[in-house]
């Protein structure tokens, strides 16, 4: 079976400084990936680079057999990118932005309001849909944003950090939508700083420190292979 | 297509807000208001001014004086019968005369041994606008040909049979202006003012433009980063180019809207306060410097390619924006460009400048549409070929750049920091 997502030997420099050191690991369709990893350790670097927002420096990336230099565009048809601090346009309503975004994944009006449909479901934010995005809680608008990301279906969702900064029930809600949103089949892959929610979420995770992948495996595998409780202690012990 | 309108849409919902189109009611509604001010002031100038005279020789001469008075269209008199000074100014405020004329005792008999009278005007100010001042410019004006005419009976008493105009002013000048093999009364002062009146509405219209536009499609690119919705745009299934043109196409759109708001609401106040220029049009055609349809069009093109550059070059630089506040100040260079080539044409033709100057001024694209906007009334084509030639080329450069940059990170990467500046 194609894989997802491959990465072969991906180095990115900014200037001077190299963010990613030689990344490579592959991510198989349905499945759930994590990376996981201190703040600058890269993730974000490698995500958008794999959501093609980013050139590289050296070395391959593909997306169902897609080059994600070469071949952007087909790239950009398959996946559906969550930044870590996305936000959404401050004049449109939750209900407008939703529409705006389903228009470039549906080929008829039928579609587009089955695709608003599932946002709408997804969002969960009621009557405050008609309100200017500009009025929303931090909370209200990442839910929007992860409806956004996940109404249309994506063959691959790529979520950096998807509950950073909100509040633990906030983050548990959004959590539960992932993790119901996954039994569909799509492919995700996820980076955050949050062992506990690597664990809940993914099949498997890949740890990742200053541009290196340190591990790669199943949570059980790897809390086996350190010994540890949990995936925090598998992370320490992982970059002594 | 279907993704480019549902991207334009948003782009002009973003960027026309509620806030925006009530800012500019206000500025289109105050243009107005000052249009009708401008346009009460100006019929005002129009009414007759109420003037008193106090006349002291009770004369055959002085009676001529008030006879011709009374005739004048723009004046209504009112005798004053008081004969001390205070009092008569007093009667004068009563019968709400704005100036007081006084002929002084010994007004025939001075005249009549051609010596000096001295008339005595009383202005009764109630303010320090300009209307205060117009009832005793129109009398003056009425005294100066009174002084005319009584000057003329003279000379015709004298010399019966002359004609006194030919004493007075025995050189008459009439007046050609010769525009290639096309020629018309009047003098360059004049037409050059006629002409005026149809060019100058298009740089005003082309900085406009560029300056809403560039601001538009600036805060448009800020705004994305600054609300961190341009990572998101970037990963849609739709290419940059169509990215790029509907942010170029909702600016133009938006300024557009506001330009032409902005350009009705100060035409609007421009045409309450200048007079109507009717035999312009008839001269200029004489001269041939009329615009054929074909220069309308030649000027359209160039216009719209000097938007599309100034739209480029100002999406260009708001990639180097990281907010809205800091796109705003990034378009001050374009703003500049446009400002230099209106300020040098302003005051010279292209023709009569130093050669670099022309050189300088050919190589800033902003200059075209305001040389050609001339050129064309003096149906010089060439230049305006080559300028729009040249423009084309400037567009496509300034095009392909941007739409390299936006296929790069540079569209998320780059940075405009005055500190990293200040360190070099």
């Amino acid at each position: 079976m194609q894989k997802a997502i491959e990465v072969n030997n991906l180095i990115k420099d900014y200037g001077n400084f190299r963010a990613l050191k030689g990344l490579s690991f592959e991510v198989s369709q349905g499945e759930v990936f994590g990376l996981i990893g201190p703040n600058a350790a890269g993730k974000t670097t490698a995500l958008r680079i794999i959501s093609t927002l980013l050139q590289i420096t050296s070395g391959e990336v593909k997306i169902f057999g897609y080059d994600v230099i070469k071949e952007a565009g087909k790239v950009r048809e398959k996946i559906s990118y969550l930044p870590e601090e996305a936000g959404a346009y401050k004049n449109l309503s939750g209900k407008d932005y939703l529409e705006f975004m389903a228009g470039f994944y549906s080929n008829n009006d039928k579609e587009k309001r089955e695709i608003v449909d599932k946002g709408i479901e997804l969002a969960k934010l009621g009557e405050r849909l008609k309100d200017k995005a500009s009025t929303y809680s931090k909370g209200m608008t990442r839910r929007l944003l992860i409806a956004r990301a996940l109404m249309f279906n994506p063959k691959l969702a790529i979520l950096d950090e998807p509950t950073s900064g909100l509040d633990v029930i906030i983050s548990q809600e959004i959590r539960k939508i992932i993790k119901d949103f996954v039994k569909k089949g799509t492919t995700v892959l996820l980076s955050s700083h949050n062992m506990l929610e690597v664990e809940f979420l993914c099949d498997r995770i890949a740890l990742i420190n200053k541009g290196l992948i340190l591990e790669i495996g199943t949570p059980q595998e790897l809390k086996e292979k350190y010994k540890s409780k949990n995936i925090e202690e598998v992370f320490i012990n992982a970059i002594r | 297509m279907k993704n480019f309108n549902n991207l334009l849409k948003k782009e002009i919902k973003e960027l026309l807000t509620k806030q925006m189109l009530i800012g500019l009611i206000f500025v289109v509604m105050m243009f107005g208001m000052m249009g009708q001010f401008m346009g009460g002031i100006k019929k005002d100038f129009e009414k007759p001014i109420n003037l008193a005279v106090l006349d002291l020789d009770k004369s055959q001469y002085s009676e001529k004086v008030l006879n011709k008075l009374s005739e004048q269209k723009n004046i209504k008199l009112a005798i004053i019968e008081e004969t001390d000074i205070k009092e008569a100014i007093n009667e004068t405020k009563e019968k709400g005369a704005a100036v007081l004329l006084v002929i002084p005792d010994g007004f025939e008999k001075n005249t009549q041994a051609m010596e000096k009278t001295e008339l005595e005007v009383y202005s009764i100010m109630k303010g320090l606008g300009i209307k205060e001042t117009t009832s005793n410019r129109t009398l003056v004006a009425i005294i100066n040909s009174i002084n005319k005419e009584i000057s003329m009976n003279f000379l015709q008493e004298t010399f019966p049979d002359k004609n006194p105009e030919n004493i007075t002013s025995p050189l008459k000048v009439k007046e050609f202006v010769v525009v290639k093999d096309k020629m018309a009364s009047g003098n360059p002062a004049m037409i050059q003012g006629l002409a005026t009146i149809h060019s100058t509405m298009i740089p005003i219209i082309l900085m406009i433009l560029i300056i809403y536009a560039g601001s538009m499609i600036m805060v448009s690119m800020g705004s994305e980063k600054e609300n961190k919705t341009l990572e998101t745009l970037l990963t849609l299934p739709i290419k940059r180019i169509w990215i790029v043109i509907a942010k170029m196409l909702g600016a133009s759109v938006t300024a557009f809207l506001m330009a032409g708001a902005l350009l009705g609401g100060f035409r609007y106040y421009m045409s309450s306060m200048t007079p109507n220029v009717s035999d312009s049009g008839a001269i200029l055609e004489n001269l041939g410097l009329t615009m054929a349809p074909l220069s309308y069009i030649l000027l359209g093109i160039s216009l719209f390619l000097a938007i599309l550059i100034a739209l480029s070059l100002c999406m260009i630089l708001g990639m180097f924006a990281q907010d809205t506040k800091s796109a705003q100040t990034l378009n001050f260079p374009i703003i500049l460009l446009v400002m230099i080539p209106y300020f040098l044409l302003m005051f010279q033709g292209v023709e009569s400048l130093s050669l670099p100057m022309k050189i300088f001024l050919y190589v800033i694209p902003f200059s075209h549409p305001i040389i050609a906007s001339e050129a064309l009334v003096f149906h010089n084509y060439s230049i305006v070929f080559g300028g729009i030639v040249y423009m084309i080329i400037f567009t496509i450069t300034t095009m392909y750049i941007l739409v390299r940059l936006f296929n790069t990170d540079k569209v998320l990467t780059a940075r405009f920091s005055l500190k990293k500046l200040k360190r070099k």
